[in-house]
């Protein structure tokens, strides 16, 4: 946490130049000393590109990588000044909200997820509470607290009935929930997808969620594009506000379908976003729960 | 927890039988509701219940019997802790 204060003061006093030449070290570090990311870094590109990744491609994934963390200290600060952030979809955001009801932002580690803040500088009812796993809950706040306290983000840590509660509490209020998508936590339900033409497994938690508490769902990226441009995009996902039990299943199979593709095509469109340093594509372990 | 008082009234076999039922019925269990142990767990060890199945559960039971669940009440986790300790909340509290 001390590395992290000090690295979050380099960046807000010396400016985001200085701090992107420490990032540059720390890219180039992570290329020489991190063996298992750079495999699964080079795997991944090798789909993304459709091509054998060069030296250069690395290094650049993990730069981006590098980048938009950094960048979250002057998110967090709210420094949107800095940045020149393109929205696609906006209106789709908007137009769900308008219902009341609420609605999930899903998204991946795909990009930068915490550019959200910058749209919730117009709307300042934008605020999203993010799902996460209790110990990665504690994690973030402790880091957001370390770059500005008053950025404490409204986390729902999963795991009780509580938990559940709060989220329904939420999207009854209007809100928006967040959760990323991509990354199996716990023992739960997994999902056969296609992404970037080869067999991969998704958790099936979140649109079970949605799905239950008939929801829609929106899919949401912050690509980073170099300097300091974003691209934001957002996405229809699903609606599941009129679906029913029986048709439950079937509506699950195709959301998390669409998200796949949705994944695919980002991944595809600006392939150094996919911060997933390990083997996304690695088998289902033979224990999947039958539980649907 | 020592420090929850149990409720009022206590759910008979009946109840405890028709909520097992519920519970078999939505999260499609592959068990009977006699194979049911009332004390067992919900969560993880028990019936092997992830949280999502708690709260499909939580919605089931809540229309059902007409009950409000409450996000930050301190009985949640005790509710939910077994089938037994959830058929007496529902006996204490239900309005349909």
């Amino acid at each position: 946490m001390l590395l992290l204060r000090a690295m979050a003061w380099i960046s807000m006093h010396l400016g985001r130049r200085v701090g992107r030449a420490v990032l540059h070290l720390s890219a180039g570090y992570f290329l020489l000393f991190a063996p298992a990311s750079r495999r699964a870094s080079r795997d991944y590109l090798r789909r993304a590109l459709g091509r054998p990744p060069r030296w250069r491609d690395l290094y650049r994934h993990f730069f981006t990588f590098a980048a938009t963390i950094h960048d979250r200290v002057y998110l967090v600060n709210r420094r949107f000044d800095l940045f020149d952030f393109e929205v696609h979809g906006g209106d789709i955001l908007r137009r769900l909200l308008a219902g009341g009801k609420g609605l999930f932002l899903i998204g991946a580690h795909l990009g930068s997820f915490e550019v959200i803040r910058a749209i919730g500088r117009k709307d300042t009812d934008l605020r999203v509470a993010m799902i996460m796993r209790e110990d990665n809950a504690r994690k973030i706040n402790a880091m957001l607290a370390a770059i500005n306290p008053e950025a404490v983000q409204d986390i729902i840590g999963l795991g009780h009935v509580d938990s559940m509660l709060k989220v329904r509490e939420r999207l009854d209020a209007g809100g928006l929930v967040g959760m990323l998508a991509d990354r199996t936590s716990d023992n739960g339900a997994l999902h056969p997808v296609q992404v970037l033409g080869a067999h991969a497994h998704l958790p099936k938690g979140p649109f079970r969620m949605a799905a239950l508490l008939q929801r829609p769902v929106v899919f949401m990226t912050g690509l980073y594009l170099g300097g300091n441009r974003y691209a934001i995009h957002f996405d229809p996902l699903a609606d599941f506000s009129t679906v029913k039990r029986d048709q439950r299943d079937a509506a699950l199979t195709a959301a998390m379908n669409r998200y796949a593709a949705l994944l695919d095509q980002y991944c595809r469109k600006a392939p150094y976003n996919w911060f997933n340093f390990f083997d996304f594509w690695q088998p289902a372990p033979a224990t999947t729960p039958s539980t649907s | 927890m020592q420090n929850i008082q149990k409720p009022a009234v206590s759910s008979d076999a009946n109840l405890q039988r028709e909520v097992a039922e519920l519970m078999i019925e939505c999260l499609n269990l592959e068990i009977t509701a006699e194979q049911m142990n009332p004390d067992a767990p919900l969560y993880g060890e028990g019936l092997g219940l992830d949280s999502i199945d708690v709260l499909e559960v939580a919605l089931v039971v809540s229309k059902r019997y007409g009950l409000q669940l409450r996000a930050d009440s301190a009985e949640n986790q005790h509710i939910f802790n077994s089938l037994r300790s959830l058929a007496d909340h529902i006996a204490a509290q239900r309005t349909c």
